[in-house]
């Protein structure tokens, strides 16, 4: 190149952010029309490398903006701010299957972003890049509070904004591998909401007696949540992800001992038994799994059918015409993992018949897959899944097709914060 | 489950009716509590108040944009940042502000009409910031730690009211961090060739331009101007002269002379980090001396210099060939006191007042300059300096090697952005306590520091870089 080295100046701004921030990536001083790579690597914490590359021509006064300028190619192509996060991909050589998830949020995802000379799509590691600088991404805003929750046999971690309080509360559940996922909880309180998330597939209590947990459990946690007192007892709201949302939807209807604000489905069911709980429903999947669980020519394993058709039978599904506060569902269309998108459909029927369809908004994303994440994380259309049901681990297809379910997240975390704004901080109008 | 906008009356009538299930007395008064918690928004909130701040953590030279949203419209308001120094004092600021009609109030956009700072002043929180009433006597605001940030607390308070108030009145509240390291910046001690300084590197292959740091006769070994020059793409050693345990004693004196310095530069220049023919210099106060000293020297060729209140010699005699100064009592016939008994070290930097031998000879000077002046300066003859570099300068020819900022209303410590200025603060404690005079008024002050550091860091850029 003509310009030395040293002029280029590369700046991410903010280079300290949340997870769920927007950031701008600049490149300045080089050549007009210089051709150069901007790189994205992540090593995350359980040693797998994740990088991301996009092709970039420098403008007349020797820029490149990534908010505003085209990629030219790579991991992600067109104006797109974030790609370089949500195109993040396992390197070259990688075990098939790997998820990216962070497991200790009290400290950020670091990411390298380096720009490299000319366009180029391989061996980055072999290289010395022009000019590079380290990125934080982070889950916890300044001074939110983690707490572990082991009171009354629980197995979950509180999550508290910082400041005085008191705040409204949210319970947070995930889905059919269990184990206690913090990053969203964290990312909430982050927004100003105080939330739990509940390990109830694997809580200790399971682990030592083998036995499932009942519907008292989730109801404990509540309790804990509503008598916090930084926390307010009238505004607790409700977020399951997948089995959690069976889980959600079933504490919504049922539950004499929640009253919940709101409820938040992503890629969730209603169908279910509805007597009994965790060990019922788990079992009627396990039934379900031995005849209808797919398997496609990639030796991917397709769950999608295990709940459907969708029955009639009044017994196998949550009455959702008995809700009593809006429920948001968040679908994916190209769900492979579970009929997300038809249960919606089912879901809407009965509450029209029941009469209380204005308390439901649906979001449903074309091409978006079953994963539906806090936005700028990378996409995985399969990854190696263990279910609690299982003992072997399977390569689970999720679905959706990476820009489509990355604008997907983007668009469904922003409406999801907004719903739960709405009716955790509006005017107490609900049924009690 | 209880509404939140039931009177307290009905509250108590309710718990002992044992309509809410609580167990205990504290049981109860936490249920009341909760209650109270959503009677504290009140009725005309249609949601409860947000406070956001972004970025969240950010470089201390970046700005921050404060707003509160979901407000009544009309409505004053207090914005108020609270922090403690790593010495504990509490520091605050506050400023009054009305909503507008849609229920927001912005900082980047309305005006204070009370508090620490009045008028559009989107950083008036930070640069605002003095000690909490009854806090101890000439406190300056400085950062020792620089790997760790400083974390400002700030709050919305309903009304016009004081910090003081916070508990009672806190709408919302939000946590901010201000960072001097950016992430990936390394610190490295450096003890070598009996050079005592930190080295701040900037994340990535290199190589890139350096600058050495120099500060004042306080001493010690201050870091967090070169872990910020890092965090902007430029490695940067802050040099320790005067007043650490690493250096030849005694502490009081400087016993280190030119080829300390020129052996810190060399130091710099030559790190594989570093490219050698672009490294640049900046002093403060009595580091801007030991700056055009050091830019004199043979075999010395930095690629500019940054200038900022300082002398162009000095008050002692030199002891040696190598620049081995005196103890500096004998400066102390050049100290003013005022009525408070703070004293101001002015005079010893006036031109008149400087040993000849010691003036640097700025006519040998071969890089760009930039000169910047606080023109309410206590503590260094700013102005008459500054005006004998130029001349000189001009009389040699030189002239556009030359430029000076010279900042109505601003001090002594002309200062990265967003930090507060201290008119005077704590020199020495012993024999006895004294404050010294450093000039500057709050707001003129912060407008110079932040118009000096963009324009400083634009030098560097033009000089450094390409």
């Amino acid at each position: 190149m003509d310009r030395k080295q040293y002029c280029v100046k590369l700046s991410v701004q903010p280079s300290r952010g949340l997870v769920d921030e927007k950031f701008i990536v600049l490149v300045q001083n080089v050549s007009p029309g210089f051709q150069m790579t901007i790189h994205a690597l992540h090593k995350c914490e359980d040693g797998h490398s994740y990088e991301a590359f996009a092709h970039y021509t420098a403008n007349a006064t020797g820029t490149v903006n990534v908010s505003e300028d085209p990629s030219l190619g790579g991991t992600y192509s067109g104006v797109e701010q974030m790609g370089l996060l949500w195109s993040l991909r396992p390197v070259p050589g990688s075990k098939p299957g790997l998820r990216l998830r962070k497991v200790n949020v009290q400290t950020p995802m670091e990411v390298t972003i380096s720009v490299y000379q000319g366009h180029q799509t391989e061996g980055f590691m072999d290289q010395v890049p022009l000019v590079g600088v380290l990125v934080e991404r982070w889950y916890m805003a300044p001074r939110v509070r983690r707490i572990p929750i082991t009171e009354n046999g629980l197995t979950a971690t509180l999550f508290l904004p910082s400041g005085l309080g008191p705040f409204p509360g949210l319970l947070d559940l995930w889905g059919g591998e269990g184990k206690l996922i913090e990053y969203r909880a964290a990312l909430l309180a982050s927004h100003g909401i105080a939330c739990l998330t509940l390990d109830y597939l694997t809580p200790e209590i399971t682990m030592e007696t083998g036995k499932m947990v009942d519907s008292q459990y989730i109801e404990t946690a509540y309790r804990v949540l509503e008598q916090h007192p930084q926390v307010l007892g009238s505004r607790i709201a409700m977020l399951g992800l997948s089995l959690g949302a069976s889980v959600t939807l079933k504490m919504a209807v049922y539950s004499q001992v929640m009253k919940l604000r709101c409820v938040v489905c992503i890629s969730g069911s209603h169908v279910q038994p509805i007597d009994g709980f965790l060990e019922e429903l788990l079992n009627f999947c396990r039934i379900n799994s031995e005849t209808k669980t797919r398997i496609n020519e990639e030796d991917q394993v397709i769950y999608h059918d295990l709940l459907l058709p969708i029955p009639t039978d009044p017994a196998l599904k949550v009455d959702v015409g008995r809700l009593q506060c809006p429920l948001l569902l968040v679908v994916g269309e190209d769900d492979q993992n579970w009929p997300a998108y038809e249960s919606a459909i089912d879901m809407k029927e009965m509450m029209e018949k029941a009469g209380n369809s204005h308390l439901l908004t649906v979001l449903s994303y074309p091409n978006a897959g079953h994963l539906i994440e806090p936005p700028y994380t990378p996409h995985t259309r399969a990854t190696a899944f263990l279910s609690v049901t299982s003992v072997k681990k399977v390569m689970a297809l999720w679905g959706g097709e990476t820009v489509a379910h990355s604008r997907a997240q983007e668009d469904a975390w922003r409406k999801t914060l907004a719903f739960l704004r709405e009716n955790l901080y509006g005017s107490s109008n609900c049924g009690f | 489950m209880v509404r939140a906008h039931l009177s307290v009356t009905t509250l108590r009538k309710l718990i002992e009716m044992k309509m809410i299930p609580c167990i205990s007395v504290h049981r109860n008064l936490t249920c009341l509590h909760h209650a109270l918690g959503g009677i504290r928004w009140k009725s005309s909130y249609r949601q409860a108040p947000l406070l956001t701040a972004a970025p969240a953590r950010g470089l201390i030279d970046e700005p921050i944009s404060v707003k509160g949203r979901f407000l009544p419209p009309h409505c004053p308001v207090t914005v108020c940042a609270q922090m403690h120094s790593e010495d504990g004092d509490l520091w605050e600021a506050f400023g009054h502000y009305n909503t507008t009609s849609d229920g927001t109030v912005s900082l980047t956009r309305d005006h204070s009409v009370g508090g620490s700072y009045l008028g559009c002043e989107p950083m008036g929180l930070f640069w605002g910031l003095q000690p909490a009433p009854g806090a101890r006597k000439g406190l300056r605001l400085r950062k020792k730690n620089v790997e760790t940030p400083f974390v400002v607390h700030v709050s919305l308070l309903d009304g016009h009211v004081s910090p003081s108030e916070r508990q009672s009145t806190e709408l919302a509240a939000v946590t901010t961090e201000r960072w001097y390291m950016a992430p990936g910046v390394r610190r490295i001690e450096i003890r070598q060739n009996g050079v005592v300084g930190t080295l701040f590197l900037p994340p990535g292959p290199g190589p890139v331009p350096a600058i050495l740091d120099l500060w004042g006769m306080g001493g010690g070994l201050v870091e967090y101007r070169a872990a910020l020059f890092a965090s902007r793409g430029y490695a940067s050693l802050s040099l320790a002269y005067l007043g650490h345990k690493d250096l030849p004693a005694p502490r009081n004196r400087i016993n280190v002379g030119d080829s300390y310095f020129k052996t810190a530069f060399h130091l710099l220049q030559d790190h594989p980090q570093v490219c050698a023919d672009r490294v640049g210099i900046i002093g403060l106060s009595f580091g801007v001396y030991l700056t055009l000293r050091l830019a004199t020297q043979p075999d010395i060729s930095p690629s500019c210099l940054i200038c900022i209140n300082g002398p162009v010699g000095s008050t002692v005699t030199l002891s040696d060939a190598d620049g081995r100064t005196e103890q500096f009592e004998s400066d102390q016939k050049y100290w003013v006191f005022d009525d408070d008994g703070y004293v101001s070290f002015k005079a010893l930097s006036l031109p008149a007042n400087l040993a000849p031998e010691t003036i640097v000879k700025i006519e040998k000077l071969t890089c760009p300059l930039l000169c910047i002046v606080g023109e309410d300066d206590l503590s260094s003859s700013s102005i008459e300096c500054a005006n004998l570099m130029e001349e000189t300068l001009r009389a040699a020819g030189k002239h556009q090697l030359f430029t000076c900022l010279s900042y109505p209303g601003a001090g002594h410590l002309i200062e990265p952005p967003y930090t507060p200025n201290s008119r005077a603060s704590l020199w020495s404690v012993k024999p006895v306590k004294q404050i010294t005079l450093w000039g500057g008024h709050l707001a003129s002050h912060a407008a110079a520091q932040e118009d000096a550091w963009k324009k400083t860091l634009e030098f560097l850029e033009t000089n450094l870089r390409c």
